[in-house]
């Protein structure tokens, strides 16, 4: 155990100031004052897969790596959509998943909003419609707000929040 | 002799079907108005899923086998459409009447049932895991995937090679390097052209990237599913510098679009570096993670695949080396020229397949030393062939295998098997052993793909 603390203390705070930071640091208040009001203090994100390629899940892992942990920042992503504020939607709403997606979003208390993930769920990916995609996804959900990339960076879905933040 | 795959081809009047082994390959034709086929799961039971899909793709019927549902075609799916077929052209369809999926279940006093997914707690992709429990343990697990499924076969057919790429390198995002390789060997192979030793050292090079980003996510992903958390903090750390490397060297931080036949320059100085580094940071981690013994108390023993289960599945990757089953697709004269070495456990259980994730990001971290070289020669592709061609790559969870028919110019059918697609088959073997808690750790200890295994 010795051996991690002496690391630890080496390694010292990893958490960045990224370029983000002055943005942050300028709407904070802003942000505080609305996840206040709105969300009690806190952003809760459940995050639904409707058939991406996984990199977008993996950016949104990463973004509770040492770098970026999103956390701090009171925004949360939650195990099940009735503890959710917010669906985080990513992939090409597949025919098999379409169902559940819809049945996910019926389960998330009111208000409740929308975000789309990536270039998938607006079809603007390369890939191409067939039988087994219903996407677009603003075809069965009202979206609020879309985070493009393909996949979008941590730092890109953080300023995606950001904005969405000031939408509503 | 190991099953490889199995998949069918419309021929007009007669429906193809190609049975890849590792030492041959064989064809079969039968007539489409008596489409019956004999199984093969009896010998080689991961063949079952390749024919169940054959049945959901083709209307191919398979005699003897001891289970036909339907496998990609799920509770809401239209009735008897064969989308495979050349015949069909629908881009949408409608949701038909709810038919119940009839479930492998065991039955018994006191026995249940627990369903998961397709969405599940975490961030992560959806599938289904379907449970029968005595208690806390696990009696039979039965995996039901394709929720993801895209039709990406169907979407490829009658694109040329240039314009199918973009989407080939999206199947599985964390494979794409491995995919993208396929697809180069097949663009080589159709184009009869070598590839400068050099552009093979850039790619060799990006794949291990890619391998021990992916390794590196479940180091510290799988001690965070035992409850050790501060794996994760490191693992992911780690991982996400191998990323940022990635975006330095590609442009991406994904590798898409990264397999070109075009090297670039590279400061090669400064990733030799970079690569003692990282050395100096696995070796840390292995070091101290050893030393957790209330950790490893969860890791040992648990998920545990017998080696003779391994071959009867025909498993491939990290899952089958960490049984004792000697299968990589580097064992070849260039990796081996390169300092590839066959990393294997003998145990089976979490911990193997843990420590040999460990030993082959070592293993990765040696041989992209020696890729590095200086050099910025490049190719052009030739005209392509007419064919039917195949290619193998060994991505950061296992055998990718990928077949590519050309007809005038474009692709008449296109096939991928993921290494996922043999190994879901094989996870409810693991079970039989553990209680239900302890499936999250073993479901990551393979760490499949979802998006690869539905395609």
């Amino acid at each position: 155990m010795m051996k991690f603390w002496n690391k630890r203390i080496k390694l010292g705070v990893l958490t960045e100031n990224l370029e983000l930071e002055d943005e942050i640091k300028s709407i904070q208040k802003e942000i505080k004052d609305k996840v206040k009001k709105k969300f009690a203090g806190s952003l809760a994100i459940r995050m639904v897969d409707s058939g991406s390629c996984n990199a977008c899940e993996a950016e949104c892992n990463a973004l509770s790596n040492p770098y970026y942990d999103l956390e701090r920042l009171g925004i949360y992503f939650v195990a099940s959509p009735r503890h959710a504020d917010v669906m985080l939607l990513s992939g090409l709403m597949t025919f098999n998943m379409q169902p559940h997606v819809l049945e996910a979003y019926e389960q998330i208390p009111e208000p409740k909003w929308v975000i789309t993930l990536g270039d998938c769920p607006v079809m603007a990916a390369p890939f191409e419609q067939t039988f087994a995609i219903n996407a677009p996804a603003d075809k069965h959900l009202k979206i609020t707000h879309h985070i493009a990339g393909c996949p979008p960076s941590p730092l890109e879905i953080m300023q995606g929040l950001l904005e969405f933040l000031r939408k509503i | 002799m190991r099953f490889i795959a199995r998949y069918a081809k419309d021929k007009g009047r007669v429906f193809e079907i190609i049975t890849v082994y590792d030492t041959k390959v064989e064809k079969e034709q039968v007539h489409k108005e008596n489409p019956v086929i004999t199984t093969l799961s009896h010998e080689h039971l991961a063949a079952l899923w390749f024919e169940r899909k054959m049945q959901d793709d083709f209307g191919i019927i398979i005699q003897n086998a001891f289970d036909k549902r339907p496998l990609v075609h799920q509770e809401q799916f239209p009735k008897n459409l064969h989308p495979m077929c050349k015949d069909f052209y629908a881009k949408e369809l409608e949701q038909s009447e709810f038919q119940p999926y009839d479930y492998e279940v065991i039955n018994g006093d006191g026995v249940f049932q627990v369903s998961v997914g397709p969405i599940h707690a975490g961030i992560i992709e959806p599938g289904h895991f379907h449970f029968s429990q005595a208690g806390e343990k696990m009696l039979h697990l039965e995996v039901r995937h394709f929720y993801k499924y895209r039709a990406v076969e169907k979407m490829l057919e009658g694109k040329t090679l240039q314009e199918a790429k973009p989407i080939i390198e999206r199947i599985s995002g964390n494979e794409s390097i491995a995919y993208q390789i396929c697809y180069r060997d097949i663009l080589l192979q159709a184009s009869q052209q070598e590839l400068p030793q050099a552009l093979q050292k850039r790619h060799a090079f990006l794949l291990e990237l890619e391998r021990i980003i992916h390794h590196l996510t479940d180091l510290g992903f799988i001690p965070n599913d035992a409850g050790f958390g501060a794996a994760l903090a490191l693992g992911s750390k780690l991982a996400e510098d191998a990323r940022r490397k990635m975006k330095e060297l590609t442009g991406h931080r994904f590798g898409f679009g990264a397999i070109d036949l075009q090297n670039k320059f590279v400061d090669t100085a400064s990733l030799h570096e970079w690569l003692d580094a990282m050395l100096e940071s696995i070796t840390y981690f292995e070091d101290w993670i050893t030393d957790i013994p209330s950790l490893w108390d969860r890791l040992d023993t648990t998920g545990h695949l017998p080696l003779k289960k391994a071959v009867k599945y025909d498993s491939v990757g990290v899952v089958a080396r960490a049984s004792g089953l000697a299968i990589d697709r580097r064992l070849n004269s260039f990796y081996l020229k390169h300092g590839f070495e066959l990393e294997s456990e003998l145990s089976g259980d979490v911990a193997a397949r843990f420590k040999v994730r460990i030993a082959e990001v070592k293993n990765s971290l040696k041989m992209m030393h020696e890729f590095l070289e200086a050099d910025e020669s490049s190719l052009k592709v030739g005209s392509v062939a007419d064919g039917e061609y195949m290619s193998f790559a060994e991505s950061s969870i296992g055998e990718l295998f990928m077949a590519i028919d050309i007809k005038e110019g474009v692709i008449e059918r296109f096939f991928a098997r993921d290494a996922s697609f043999m190994n879901w088959q094989v996870l409810h073997v693991m079970m039989r052993r553990d209680i239900i808690a302890d499936f999250p750790l073993i479901n990551k200890s393979c760490d499949l793909s979802y998006a690869g295994n539905d395609l």
